[in-house]
């Protein structure tokens, strides 16, 4: 036998290989091609959010209401005659996707971009559409910095996580008369900034804040969290962090017997907890924005969402579908496809009426109106509890007004 | 001191499900040299198994008890064959490749169950009917619950019989023997393919038991729910010295209880440091594990 | 002979497959939009981790399964530096490189003692240990990590454009290309392959183990680290999520699916574990199932890798040069005194004394479990003995680690023949130089060439030098334990069973090469059933029995010796026993 002989025989597979690897690259070269948005045909918006990872489920809401959104639009005769089409793009919740996702998208020639789940992804992505003077409109990230550091060309539909953490913290001292506040949160970006957001408020009225700290999501047994803060005997505890912990802190509270108040954020109020912590449920309060079904303006797309997806929207819906509708209008407003245009256009927006409230932006590209709201679990659903009346002084009731 | 004996109990819970865990973990490291990292992902399929046959058949009022049993046993046999079977697919074909071919290919059937549960589940979220919501054993200061007793025991007697099953069988003498030295086991005319087989459905049942007892336990399970617990139950296999299982048992307890205390005396942000500088810092110090490893480096 | 040398085509494949995949990377830079561009950067920092980690789990074998914590530590260390100390990018670059080796020593250390398969957790624990540190600690940022990192200037240039940074990525992958190539042809690398193969072998042959194994983690860290710094001013930000456990185990893919120990196939597997998701954006949810399916098929398929690293031919010099100059022989070369040792109850060796002089053949010879091998392992320092000195030309070396004792001129061979398998045959001679001079980071010598060559020579394996030790005949395996152990111009060599399976027309092969190994002024040191050898070539025996000696002196003294042949005939479980009985008769 001959020595060539089996490297021969390896060197096949190896030509293969090589070939294979060099194809894996053409599909991605590809996707630049097709027609453009910039003149004529449809007009592109692009939708980035984890549509893999552990926070799938929240993106595959985000699209779909953009989907419905764009559906809407484009029944209504789109813009000007040309109709709407999403381009999807998922960040996987992480940085480096996320910035693959922000290029891919701008190949893909969107003249704006409405979407977003976690300020992980959105942070490299801010700068890439920025060069391109493409603007961002997010409809789920509520981290402060995202608009402070976004040169105006950002903007939101949510809230941010410090206006929650305010209103948290007032409802906690006012409304609950709490003197000892326990502050948990899952070491997230969003579950630290609102953790922060709410202590802090809470100490600048006059609270006591026993507890500051982390839990590990992800490992299903919290006694002994729960455990060390009835240790400090606290009146309340806010947790910032996300509805599978939310559920699982509730059941083993009373598991353990503790007294204390549990109130979570907006994060929390999922159906999953509810089904999780059963009767141990009942009574417990959230801060969010309002939920699609407590926002009268949103019932048509609550029931065009279910029509199209068989299933209830998911928190964060509301906010991409009001994005995907406020980007159409100014569109159709102003007649122009380009990216300053419509930052401009965004800017002098004035009290559109939103299915999530009427939205005007500030310089930063926040929304001027307070947005947050408490929730409160009764009868084994999620209703609208109690807010806080124009003066920002006294507590009424959320659904009445009174 | 009512903290302190309530955090101990909660770390007893705790480590009974990481000792149930740990074990398949530590037996199919004996027979195969594998880190099965798909373990689990085995786990958490043994949950959605077990919900699956709850939710057909009801578990509230009297038909409780005899639909939790039938469920436990059902996500026990369902993961025990389905480790078999992975085994079959995708590892034994492998005994003769470089080792870390079959890791990786443990790496690539965690994320494909992990994945196709995902898929399947639309990456939600279920919720166990509340089979188990019972009274209090202890209900002053320290809390125990009827379900975390119950728990326990199943966990103990499992346990035993698989101690039963390893030392007074002869399919259990030949896992141990194989643990020993794969070829004499050959010569000895041990048909190493079937008992790997056994080895992986004897861990893998082990790990869908616990998974069952786990939802009906916790009530939340997810496509996730196996990667932390599968973590911990790892180290605690090495920790106690692996392919020794009465201290794979012991270790995944002790785990446990370290997961207890960190997050009542520190903060439960830093358990996993504490955990992995405590594997870190044992196995400096001795090699072989707290209680020594029952495996022979082949020479 | 002729074919044994590698056709043009290869040669050239060799030589010039670098250059092109780097000039067509130029061309894509030009001609990819920007996305495709931004993709193809992931790719090259994904390679340069690759290249890391090819030498900790590639070359030296130990898995690693925390690689992302090299990656975080360079990361963060050039975005604090950046941020907090306002240093440039560049400035930070070197002592990011220097953190990360300085955690390969922290991570290297406490695992040079455990049995590899540990390196799985350990390594794994270390990656989560720096990633929480890093989301707990507020200096990092906390979960928020760090934003804001100014992006990299070149020549007063900002490099912000997709194209901008797939140049400077390239750039990068091309120097930790061109430094790990440097790298794969120094000793260490021959010395990381030979503890890949089998540790405790390339220890006892005079490889200081543990030293190349922190060198691997301190070097694949500090390659893999350069990713860290550049992977931040690429997205202007250091995202913690982005160090996961999960990461950890995509740069681990990256070496597997390419095939360990090589560095085209680090490229492949870059591009495999980049692309592959991007490409299979289309089937969205499935995605993650995708790439799990097709991961298990790879590894099923190719479990070697997609691109397996291919033997390079060890040049030797054309003539073997002079031989080098006999060690000056003096009384007693390997003088060992009172060795004794225990298991537990059991003593094993006691009370042992030997000495063999330059040119002798000394044997022990003895029952199964007389404690021969035992004594030769607390001879070579592979364990530590209870009691008893053994020194080498008047040197002590009890208590050394066996590479020193190998290094003080004591070479062995093994019972049960211990090379290293994926290695040629020339190699495994090679690794044996390093009792001889243990430098490690430049290209092995003339003097080691000219010694392969003539070692392989003398064995009569010069024919079969460029073929996989692994695939040898049994007594060509023999003799190149032998041709291994000479390469360390040893003063004593120590033979474990060298005969054992051989056939007479072996035996007598075997019998002429100690002759010629003596005539060289080397002391033998032989453990050996076949008494008939024994008797004809040794120039002393000593006869073991359960730990004892029970007699020495010269061959036709033993053979008259009573309580040798009750020593043999004592032992009636020995199948051997009556047979030896018969041949001291």
């Amino acid at each position: 036998m001959t020595p060539g002989t089996p490297r021969d025989r390896r060197r096949a597979p190896r030509a293969a290989a090589a070939a294979g690897a060099g194809l894996l690259l053409v599909p991605l070269a590809g996707c630049g091609s097709g027609g453009g948005s910039g003149g004529g045909g449809d007009i592109r918006i692009g939708v980035p959010a984890p549509l893999s990872g552990d926070s799938a489920s929240a993106g595959q809401d985000i699209l779909a209401a953009a989907k419905v959104a764009a559906d809407e639009v484009n029944k209504a005769g789109g813009v000007r005659g040309r109709s709407i089409r999403i381009v999807q793009a998922d960040d996987a919740c992480s940085a480096q996707q996320g910035a693959q996702a922000a290029q891919k998208l701008l190949n893909s020639k969107v003249v704006a971009v409405a979407g977003g789940y976690c300020s992980g992804a959105a942070v490299p992505a801010i700068p890439i559409y920025g060069r391109r003077d493409v603007p961002f409109v997010l409809d789920a990230s509520t981290n402060p910095s995202l608009t402070e550091t976004g040169k105006g060309k950002v903007f939101r539909t949510c809230g941010r996580d410090d206006n929650q953490g305010a209103l948290a913290a007032k409802f906690m001292t006012g409304q609950l008369g709490a003197r000892r506040v326990a502050v948990l949160h899952d070491n997230t970006t969003y579950a630290k900034g609102l953790a922060d957001a709410a202590a802090g408020s809470a100490k600048g009225l006059g609270a006591q804040v026993v507890y500051e700290d982390a839990l590990q999501p992800g490992q299903s047994d919290y006694s002994p969290v729960l455990t060390k803060i009835a240790s400090t005997k606290p009146d309340v505890v806010y947790f910032t962090g996300y509805f599978a912990e939310a559920g699982l802190l509730l059941r083993q509270r009373k598991q353990l017997g503790l007294k204390f108040t549990l109130m979570g954020g907006d994060a929390t109020t999922d159906s999953t907890v509810l089904k999780t912590a059963g009767a141990a449920a009942d009574g417990y309060i959230a801060t969010t924005a309002p939920l699609a079904k407590d926002l009268p303006a949103a019932a048509s797309f609550v029931a065009a969402y279910k029509a199209r997806n068989g299933a209830d929207p998911g928190p964060f819906s509301v906010y991409e579908y009001d994005a995907v509708k406020l980007l159409a209008k100014v569109m159709g407003d102003t007649g122009s496809t380009k990216g300053p245009d419509i930052t401009k256009a965004l800017h002098g927006v004035k009290d559109y009426p939103g299915i999530t409230g009427p939205i005007t932006f500030d310089q930063k590209g926040d929304r001027t109106d307070p947005l947050y709201i408490t929730v409160r679990v009764q009868k084994g659903a999620f209703t609208a509890y109690k807010k806080l009346d124009k003066t920002g002084a006294a507590w009424v009731d959320a659904r009445t007004g009174s | 001191m009512s903290d302190f004996v309530q955090y101990l109990v909660n770390g007893l819970t705790i480590g009974a499900f990481l000792a149930l865990i740990a074990l398949g973990y530590s037996m199919i490291y004996g027979v195969v040299r594998l880190i099965n990292f798909a373990h689990g992902d085995v786990f958490m399929i043994g949950a959605f198994a077990g919900f699956g046959v709850l939710t057909t058949l009801g578990a509230t009022g009297g038909m409780a008890l005899p639909a939790v049993l039938a469920a436990v046993a059902a996500g026990a046999l369902a993961t025990g064959v389905l480790g078999a079977g992975v085994a079959r697919a995708a590892y034994l074909p492998l005994l003769a490749s470089p080792r870390l071919a079959m890791l990786i290919a443990a790496i690539g059937v965690s994320l494909a169950l992990e994945e196709g549960v995902k898929v399947l589940t639309h990456a939600r979220f279920k919720s166990y009917p509340n089979a188990l919501d019972g009274g209090q054993v202890m209900s002053g200061a320290v809390r125990v619950t009827y379900g975390q007793l119950a728990l326990v025991l199943l966990a103990v007697a499992l346990m035993a019989g698989l101690w039963l099953f390893v030392t007074r069988t002869v399919t259990g003498t030949a896992m141990r023997a194989l643990a020993m030295d794969r070829d004499a086991a050959r010569l000895q005319g041990i048909d190493v393919e079937r008992l790997v087989l056994a080895t992986f459905f004897a861990g893998s049942l082990l790990a869908g038991a616990a998974g069952v007892m786990y939802g009906l336990y916790y009530t939340q399970i997810s496509f996730g729910m196996g990667f932390l617990i599968g973590l911990r139950a790892f180290t605690a296999a090495v920790l106690g010295g692996i392919g020794n299982l009465p201290g794979t048992m012991a270790a995944g307890v002790c785990i446990g209880l370290v997961q207890s205390f960190s997050a009542g005396y520190v903060s439960s942000r830093w358990t996993d440091v504490i955990i992995f500088g405590l594997l870190i810092a044992v196995l400096a110090l001795r090699p072989t594990g707290l209680f020594g490893e029952r495996v022979v480096e082949r020479a | 002979m002729k074919t044994l040398r590698r056709p043009d085509a290869t040669a050239l494949a060799r030589h010039a497959g670098w250059p092109l995949l780097l000039l067509a990377a130029l061309a894509a830079g030009q001609v990819l939009d920007d996305y495709a561009v931004t993709v193809a950067g992931t790719i090259l920092i994904y390679a340069i981790l690759g290249l890391g980690i090819n030498i900790v789990v590639g070359y030296a074998g130990l898995l690693d399964l925390g690689f992302a914590a090299f990656f975080a530590i360079g990361a963060y260390t050039s975005g604090l530096l950046m941020l907090k100390l306002h240093w440039g990018f560049w400035a930070t670059l070197p002592v990011a490189v220097l953190a990360a080796a300085a955690s390969g020593v922290v991570i290297g250390y406490p695992t040079l003692r455990l049995r590899s398969d540990y390196l799985a957790i350990v390594t794994l624990g270390f990656g989560e240990i720096i990633r929480i540190t890093v989301v707990n600690l507020d200096v990092t940022g906390g979960p928020n990590g760090l934003t804001g990192i100014p992006p990299v200037t070149v020549g007063g240039r900002e490099i912000v454009t997709p194209p901008d940074f797939f140049y400077l990525a390239l750039a990068f992958f091309a120097a930790v290309l061109v430094l790990t190539g440097l790298l794969a042809r120094t000793r260490l690398a021959y010395a990381w392959r030979a503890v890949r193969a089998d540790d405790r072998a390339a220890e006892a042959v005079g490889v200081p183990t543990r030293r190349v194994k922190l060198l691997a983690y301190v070097l694949g860290a500090a390659v893999g680290s350069v990713a860290g710094p550049l992977n931040a001013a690429q997205l202007g930000t250091v995202d913690p999520s982005s160090f996961t456990f999960l990461t950890s185990l995509m740069i681990l893919l990256v070496v597997i699916i390419g095939g360990m120990g090589s560095r085209p196939g680090v490229v492949v597997g870059a591009v495999v574990v980049v692309a592959l998701p991007e490409a299979l954006r289309t089937v969205q949810e499935y995605r993650g199932l995708f790439f799990a399916l097709l991961l298990v098929l790879i590894v099923l398929v190719r479990p070697q890798g997609v691109w397996p690293a291919r033997p390079r031919r060890f040049a030797r010099p054309a003539a073997a040069g002079p031989e080098p100059a006999p060690p000056a022989a003096g009384g007693g070369v390997l003088e060992v005194e009172g060795l004794t040792r225990r298991f537990g109850g059991v003593t094993a060796v006691e009370d042992l004394s030997l000495r063999a002089g330059a040119g002798e053949v000394v044997s022990v010879i003895g029952p199964n479990g007389a404690g021969k091998t035992t004594a030769f392992n607390c001879v070579t320092g592979m364990i530590a003995p209870d009691a008893g000195t053994v020194r080498v030309a008047g040197r002590r070396v009890h208590g050394l680690a066996p590479h020193r004792v190998a290094a003080a001129g004591l070479a062995r061979t093994f019972q049960n023949i211990r090379l290293f398998e994926e290695l040629t045959v020339a190699e495994n001679v090679l690794v044996g130089r390093f009792a001889r001079d243990r430098s490690l980071l430049r290209p092995p010598s003339r003097a080691d060439a000219a010694a392969v060559r003539r070692c392989l020579e003398f064995t009569g394996l010069a024919e079969a030098a460029d073929r996989p030790a692994g695939g040898l005949p049994y007594g060509d395996r023999r003799r190149l334990e032998i041709a291994r152990a000479l390469a360390a111009e040893p003063r004593a060599l120590l033979l474990d069973e060298p005969a054992a399976g051989a056939n007479p027309t072996e035996k007598r092969a075997l019998m002429d090469l100690i002759g010629r190994v003596r005539a060289r002024g080397v002391a033998v040191v032989l453990i050996e059933h076949d008494v008939a050898l024994v008797m004809s070539v040794s120039t002393r025996v000593v006869v073991l029995d359960r730990g004892r000696a029970i007699a020495a002196g010269p061959p036709a003294e033993i053979r008259a010796d009573d309580r040798v042949i009750a020593a043999y005939i004592g032992v009636p479980d020995d199948p051997d026993a009556g047979l030896q009985a018969e041949v001291l008769r």
